[in-house]
């Protein structure tokens, strides 16, 4: 399995969010809002999540939803429950 | 187990949008198996197709749907909502159902919140897998 590094989960997210979003990587910077500037709605939040969940193989509670702001905090919150997991 | 009366009691589609017959299967946040028997009297093989009767992918699709809502609300029994709407949907379809074929509807699930949720469902006639995929509902 390849170590998840800072650098490679970022572009892992990047591209799972824009697979899910349908938008170009490039546009889903560290801070662009996800439904403000990307047009995401909280269906789309739900899938991220799942996405999310079954790539690294980890639980992430449905309170955690409302924090799915931009790509940063999705770095944080995914980087949190990967260590949890450790 | 769920009849048609105990389905009814929980779904609000009926004739002739009511695209489960029986529950045979159900455990709560897991997964669901359901089935459709599908009949050469039912009214859109007037027109879907007049020569050669094919029961339409979109009421398979309908059918994944109702059985993913059952679990859904069997999943979260006081939740209040009783809509739900489709809000994403990747299906793939490989065999033709037609009449007499009954459709056995299995879903499982993947992620379910109070909001909504996301399942695996797959439509299986005759032990083949006619159609799979993957379907995400808003609950309101």
């Amino acid at each position: 399995m390849v170590k998840i590094t800072a650098q490679n989960l970022e572009g892992q997210l990047r591209t799972l969010i824009s697979e899910i979003v349908e938008t170009e990587p490039e546009k889903i910077t560290l801070d662009a809002k996800f439904v403000d500037d990307l047009g995401m709605d909280s269906m789309m939040a739900l899938e991220i999540l799942a996405a999310i969940e079954k790539k690294y193989k980890i639980q992430i509670p449905e309170e955690e939803l409302g924090k799915l702001k931009n790509l940063k905090e999705i770095i944080n919150l995914t980087e949190g429950y990967l260590k949890a997991r450790l | 187990m769920m009849n048609i009366e105990e389905i009814e009691k929980i779904l609000p589609q009926r004739y002739p949008f009511l695209m489960l017959d029986r529950v045979t299967d159900i455990k709560a946040g897991e997964y669901i198996r359901a089935y459709k028997n599908v009949s050469a009297n039912e009214e859109y093989f007037n027109g879907h197709f007049e020569e050669k009767p094919v029961f339409p992918g979109v009421l398979t699709a309908e059918a994944m749907a109702q059985a993913s809502c059952l679990l859904i609300k069997k999943s979260i029994p006081d939740l209040k909502a009783t809509l739900f709407y489709i809000t994403n949907m990747k299906l793939r379809f490989f065999k033709t159902i037609i009449p007499g074929d009954r459709v056995d509807i299995n879903v499982k699930v993947v992620k379910i919140v109070r909001t909504g949720g996301i399942f695996e469902t797959e439509a299986v006639v005759n032990s083949y897998i006619v159609a799979k995929g993957e379907m995400t509902f808003a609950c309101k």
